[in-house]
């Protein structure tokens, strides 16, 4: 809970911000010490996010792949499709505390959007979701979900019109309303305190993992693999499993092929600063930053996490990127062999799960974070395999 | 520009900064550009480097840097346009952090003092990621300048004069910049105090929304020091892209300036 991961993380945000960081850190260090806030915490997560989630044994996808044992861990299944639920219960529990009545979010993929719009409404407070231009095109029931959650939708034409540009807009809105407005940011990325408290609210799924995998084989997994935007199911999959000997693998968006970056910061890019954070990034020479491309819009970002830029660099996680079509085979694989239509953004994460399977040996299991559903992603899918 | 060294910011009269945003387009142009803001009294430039994400900019701001990086600007022309402007008017440089961490923090700062910068302002770094920048800075013989805001409480008030160097750059209300109305006199005054007393000798200039001469004086009766013109001047510039527009933009807010005297 420091402000910085080794060299990165920190606050680099106008001072008009300044003053809200600091009462929201304040805020969320008291609260999570009280009973109160964590009772509330966990009934909701228990009865409205339908926590916790099981771990599955994807037994014809280990057969496919033929090593070792895929096991995976059904983020899939928490209320509204996705992991994003976690911290958006969790922050907007905390704008509440702070008796501030009005709620913005960016969403990329639209799940958090969703999970926004759901606590939102759940907790009685005013929400409003930025959303690029071209992500409302490619991820339409969402947007429909939000609107009938009650959210309004702001489309963002600035930029490449997906979700780094959707969270410049947000910033620009909370500078403007930050004495009424908590701006609940939901991947682990942007000043600090976000990407700490963020991974505080999703480390939900890496203890869970933790506390069944010691239940049923009374020892953690030997890999975990998470797929890595912004980096917030990652980290919640990966920090309880930092302290034991589980591998643990992020997977980038790659992008299609033949495009020199794809969305994959920490494979492709170099330290810097966007949106409030030193991170790895996609830059050019000058510092700006370079358009990204993937087909998952939820992955589709230039920029990473700070404490995985830390663990990178650290050699206590590893990263590798996906590209859109292998990402496009994984969830045929998971949706015929197991019968779960999986979102885009683990399909990528399914893809390097099962390639590690089968250089290992079948005593060896993985567990892999299965972060959203895909009934969003049916027509990008349907298009891209013309079914 | 620097405080105590040449003292150029505070005395004689209240200043006046007029903002560019650097563009390949208009390199060549600086030195007409610069001299029609001086005739009609401005006391300094700022030259804005584009950057792809500007967090702190309000829509005429981001136009006139996607603007600016379409037209293929890099830095080599920021150094450029402070060489044509630096003889004219002491020049500020505006970047966001990225452009100048990435290429380093010694040697970006090195070229802006080499190419004749006075100043610098981020509009993205907080006192609390400042540390590391003011040395460069003092090492570079380049001003830092810090930027407060209206809900900056009065101890970080004092805590920011004290760090800055040129000036303080007093941030007129909530929100980007460009459009709205800016804090009533009443409201800024105390920041303004404040800051006057945990930095004496150091000026407090005000920016954000200033774009006429109502919202010139109302943001100099808070006791300012000056004011500085960014957005209004952009959006003239990007229709009418003429020294006769930076005269018709700058003279009203001038004269609210002289008014307040010294």
């Amino acid at each position: 809970m420091h402000s910085r991961y080794g060299p990165y993380g920190g606050a680099f945000v106008p001072e008009t911000l300044v003053p809200a960081l600091q009462e929201l850190e304040g805020t969320w260090r008291t609260a999570r010490r009280d009973p109160k806030f964590r009772a509330e915490l966990a009934r909701y997560s228990r009865s409205l996010g339908g926590r916790p989630t099981p771990l599955y044994r994807a037994e014809r996808l280990s057969r496919r792949a033929g090593g070792a044992e895929i096991w995976l861990k059904r983020e899939d299944l928490v209320h509204g499709g996705a992991h994003k639920f976690n911290n958006a219960l969790g922050q907007g529990l905390l704008a509440r505390r702070m008796g501030k009545p009005r709620l913005i979010a960016e969403t990329g993929a639209g799940q958090h959007g969703v999970a926004t719009a759901m606590v939102g409404a759940a907790l009685g407070l005013r929400t409003e979701i930025y959303m690029g231009e071209v992500d409302m095109e490619r991820q339409r029931p969402n947007v429909l979900r939000m609107r009938l959650l009650g959210a309004e939708v702001h489309p963002v034409s600035t930029g490449q019109r997906t979700l780094k540009d959707a969270i410049n807009a947000a910033l620009r809105d909370w500078i403007a309303h930050v004495r009424t407005t908590h701006y609940l940011l939901g991947s682990a990325v942007g000043p600090h305190p976000f990407p700490a408290i963020v991974a505080d609210f999703q480390s939900v799924i890496g203890n869970e993992i933790l506390r069944e995998a010691r239940r049923r084989w009374g020892r953690p997994p030997d890999l975990a693999v998470a797929c890595v935007g912004g980096g917030s199911n990652a980290i919640g999959t990966f920090r309880p499993l930092l302290r034991t000997k589980t591998e643990l693998l992020g997977v980038e968006a790659g992008g299609p092929r033949g495009h020199p970056t794809g969305a994959a910061s920490l494979a492709r890019g170099r330290p810097g600063i966007l949106h409030g954070t030193y991170s790895y990034v996609l830059q050019d020479r000058d510092g700006e930053i370079r358009d990204t491309a993937s087909i998952s819009a939820g992955l589709d970002y230039a920029g990473v996490g700070p404490e995985h830029a830390f663990l990178k660099d650290s050699g206590r996680a590893r990263y590798v990127a996906v590209h859109d079509d292998e990402a496009l085979r994984a969830f045929r694989w998971l949706a015929e062999d197991e019968g779960i239509l999986p979102a885009l953004e683990p399909s990528h994460a399914i893809f390097a799960a099962v390639r590690e399977a089968r250089r290992r040996p079948a005593s060896q299991r993985i567990v892999v974070t299965l972060s959203g559903r895909g009934d969003k992603d049916l027509e990008v899918v349907g298009r891209a395999i013309r079914i | 520009m620097r405080s105590g060294s040449d003292g150029g910011s505070r005395a004689p009269g209240r200043a006046l900064v007029a903002y560019y945003m650097v563009d390949r387009a208009r390199i060549g142009r600086y030195v007409p550009l610069a001299r029609a803001a001086r005739r009609v009294g401005a006391t300094h430039l700022e030259l804005g480097f584009p950057f792809s994400d500007p967090i702190a900019d309000g829509p005429i701001l981001q136009e006139a840097a996607d603007r600016a990086l379409r037209h293929g600007t890099h830095w080599a022309d920021l150094l450029s346009a402070i060489r044509e402007t630096r003889s004219i008017l002491p020049t500020i440089v505006m970047s966001y952090a990225n452009p100048l961490w990435t290429r380093g923090l010694e040697r970006s700062l090195a070229d802006l003092r080499d190419a004749g910068a006075s100043g610098l302002i981020v509009p993205d770094l907080s006192l609390e990621e400042a540390g590391p920048w003011r040395l460069a800075a003092d090492r570079a013989r380049l001003d830092l300048v810090l930027l407060a805001s209206p809900g900056s409480r009065l101890a970080r008030i004092r805590a920011l004069a004290r760090a800055s160097r040129g000036f303080l750059y007093l941030v007129s209300r909530y929100g980007t910049t460009g459009g709205g109305a800016i804090s009533r006199p009443s409201d800024l005054a105390p920041l303004v105090r404040t800051a006057h007393a945990a930095a004496p000798g150091l000026p407090v200039y005000i920016g954000f929304g200033i774009r006429d001469r109502a919202s010139a004086a109302s943001a100099l009766a808070s006791g300012a020091d000056g004011v500085i013109v960014a957005s209004a001047l952009e959006h003239a510039l990007a229709r009418a892209p003429s020294t006769a527009t930076i005269a018709r933009v700058l003279r009203p807010i001038a004269s609210a300036v002289r008014a307040v005297g010294v």
